[in-house]
């Protein structure tokens, strides 16, 4: 008996070794790891871990692109053919590097004025190619000035300080980043004003501010204003006013002409991203309910971690990608603003950026393929790459967001079975089946996305397609049970007459 | 004359809201034990409607859910309107007893407790967009509730309409005074508890080292 048991405890012992050893051989090769957990957030707020929909390809360094090590870059522009801009800016200058992201292809540094003479930049913080004309525009923030230039460094028009009465003369012109519309507006976003970014005719001239964020009407807002209506001309100069928070970077949806700002005050909550249109008005305002960045600010050792989206990219499939300076995450969103995927953090190694410095981002490919997050500490580009996961799930939400629900069945299905924390697929699901008349398993998903209005919708038409199929049956049993109370009515009465007569 | 069962007493009192009360008293009718019936029907009403609600209505996600806020709900604010009832009208000349206002401070609750369930039951019927009969089921229970328990009142202190709502008033008066020196003295108890824990691991902790 004993020898028995002996037997037995090794050969498991041996079973158990060849399993692990299975195991570990099996699980080797396949994934490359996130250095981070992935996470999401499910229909309570709740972050919940998630399945990766990028994983961080390379970081790319000055010497990997064939020059000097680059110093604290400030912005990264993708040109409509995929050749990328660079705002070297601790360098003085604009780098040109081809779609691949392997090799400088030319380096802007020396501009000849309209008149001829030579100009250098100094700390160039912004970049931007029109997709129409093929011209840079160029912030170059401590010269004071915007430079509009063909590829060729030949210098079109410098923008300085405007001295229309509609600019304040005290103020000094610092542009941070700079863009133009399809009309050829050039706007400018300014350090040192909250009005919003200038804005100027494709001839030079300033025109005005433009998409300014609002006052978010807080408590101490609305006291202020009050106690302002009640108070005299000269108490008024020595009371504190309330300003908006101004937007520090932004993008432009070149095809629609809308402007998305993002703003990165930390005392900032409505405004945090913007989507403006021509006429200045934010229509994120519309939608009920939206956040950006992570849902709540984290407290570790003295220190409160707040969300800080320090630059916004539209991706040529409409999706809203937000780079977090505080954690070096980027928040991919929808272009309905619902939450896509969460990657990058703040750490050494691949895929993980020097807390508090990285500078812009920039998405690639149709499907936004390709995550380009620009860090000015390590002075690298780090490029992330989709995952099949992240590919399934944006050709669902393109799909989805399209309206096509049915299509979008199809890979929504392929994303539960990597994730069954995903939300919107529960969503797009659920709306697939209504609409393809399979309200009953509409209602088993519109459920498991806690969803009760789209459960209320499909149950709505479940129970019209049930009492149809069912009406004659219910008829019938309800005649019958009316049938029933009368006859045991008439039964009683005749019984009781009965036995009063007895009595 | 009225010589009724207690299930039949039950039926009287509730289909007789304005001299029910009164024959149940001048019958001496009611038991205790029906109101320990009714109060966890009560507490099962209100667990019923927050789970077994269907899902196009339901207002509490699984995670978020307690069992605590339905005791307090129940039998918490029960217990504080009789007795806060209780030391009010005896301050007023009332003539009930503790038992009796239990009784029938209980026995006026079940129109209440009856149109939460069948609002329970519509509820897997019903879309969002006919909420509006929840809402005139709802209201009825309430309503016929609320009448049958100023009866009530008004039938076991054998009081007057005003003195009645007088006294309901300084009743829902007491209850907020009871429920805020619960509070006070369950914080106080937990930090006297936490201090003779205290005492107690830093003995043990002396006396080990």
């Amino acid at each position: 008996m004993k020898l028995n048991i002996q037997t037995l405890r090794r050969r498991t012992a041996a079973f158990l070794l060849t399993f692990a050893a299975a195991a570990s051989v099996l699980t080797l090769p396949v994934s490359a790891e996130e250095p981070y957990d992935v996470y999401n957030y499910d229909s309570l707020e709740k972050a919940v871990p998630s399945q990766a929909g990028y994983l961080a390809e390379r970081a790319v360094s000055g010497k990997d692109l064939g020059t000097v090590p680059l110093n604290s870059p400030q912005d990264l522009f993708r040109d409509r053919d995929g050749s990328f801009l660079l705002a070297d800016s601790g360098n003085n200058r604009i780098l040109m590097i081809d779609s691949d992201f392997t090799k400088v292809t030319h380096i802007c540094d020396r501009f000849t004025m309209p008149d001829g003479s030579e100009t250098a930049l100094k700390n160039p913080r912004g970049v931007y190619r029109s997709p129409d004309t093929g011209l840079l525009y160029i912030a170059d923030s401590d010269n004071e000035r915007a430079l509009i230039c063909t590829p060729e460094g030949e210098v079109v028009r410098e923008i300085k300080k405007p001295d229309s009465p509609a600019y304040d003369a005290q103020l000094t012109f610092l542009p941070q980043k700079i863009l133009c519309d399809s009309a050829g507006n050039v706007y400018i976003v300014l350090s040192n004003t909250t009005k919003g970014a200038a804005m100027f005719s494709a001839e030079g001239e300033f025109i005005g501010y433009y998409g300014a964020n609002a006052v978010a009407p807080t408590a101490e807002v609305i006291a202020n204003r009050f106690w302002n209506l009640i108070a005299s001309e000269r108490e008024k100069r020595y009371r504190t006013r309330n300003t908006p928070t101004a937007f520090d970077n932004f993008d432009i949806d070149a095809e629609k002409g809308f402007i998305y700002t993002s703003t990165s005050s930390g005392s900032n909550e409505t405004d945090t991203v913007k989507k403006v249109n021509p006429e200045g008005y934010n229509l994120f305002d519309y939608m009920s309910d939206y956040r950006w960045g992570d849902l709540f600010s984290t407290w570790y050792s003295g220190t409160s971690y707040k969300t800080k989206i320090i630059d916004v990219d539209i991706g040529d499939d409409g999706s809203i990608n937000c780079l977090d300076q505080t954690t070096g995450r980027v928040f991919q969103y929808d272009k309905e603003a619902d939450l896509l995927f969460i990657l990058g953090s703040s750490g050494d190694q691949l895929g993980t950026f020097s807390p508090g410095s990285v500078t812009a981002l920039e998405t690639a490919g149709a499907g936004c393929e390709h995550i380009y997050v620009l860090d000015a500490g390590k002075g690298t580009v780090t490029v992330f790459g989709q995952t099949v996961f992240g590919e399934t799930v944006h050709r669902a939400t393109t799909l989805y967001n399209g309206g096509y629900y049915e299509e979008a069945l199809e890979p929504w299905l392929e994303v539960l079975k990597r994730d069954g924390n995903y939300r919107r697929a529960y969503i797009g699901i659920a709306s697939a089946y209504f609409n393809m008349g399979r309200y009953r398993d509409s209602m088993t998903y519109a459920k498991k996305a806690d969803s009760s209005r789209r459960y209320n919708r499909a149950f709505e038409r479940y129970r019209a397609e049930w009492l149809r199929a069912h009406l004659d049956g219910l008829l019938l049993g309800a005649a019958l049970l009316l049938a029933a109370l009368i006859g045991f009515r008439i039964f009683r009465r005749r019984h009781r007459k009965k036995g009063g007569a007895a009595a | 004359m009225m010589d009724l069962t207690q299930p039949q007493w039950v039926r009287h009192v509730i289909l007789h809201p304005f001299e029910g009360f009164e024959d149940l008293r001048w019958k001496k009718g009611g038991t205790l034990k029906y109101t320990v019936i009714i109060i966890a029907a009560l507490f099962f009403s209100l667990i019923a409607w927050d789970r077994w609600c269907g899902f196009q209505f339901r207002p509490l996600p699984d995670a978020l859910f307690s069992v605590v806020p339905y005791i307090m709900r129940s039998v918490v604010y029960f217990l504080a309107w009789v007795i806060g009832n209780w030391a009010v009208c005896t301050l007023l000349d009332g003539e009930g007893t503790m038992k009796n206002i239990c009784i029938y401070s209980s026995y006026a609750l079940i129109p209440y407790i009856v149109s939460t369930f069948i609002n329970v039951v519509l509820s897997h019927i019903l879309v969002q967009a006919e909420a509006v009969f929840f809402a005139a089921v709802y209201y009825t229970g309430l309503i016929w509730s609320a009448v049958l328990l100023f009866s009530a009142i008004k039938a076991v202190h054998q009081y007057t309409f005003t003195k009645t709502a007088a006294a309901i008033l300084l009743t829902l008066f007491a209850m907020l005074v009871i429920l805020f020196l619960a509070v006070l003295f369950l914080s106080l108890f937990q930090k006297v508890f936490v201090f003779f824990y205290t005492l107690y691991t830093e003995i043990l902790y002396r006396v080990r080292v």
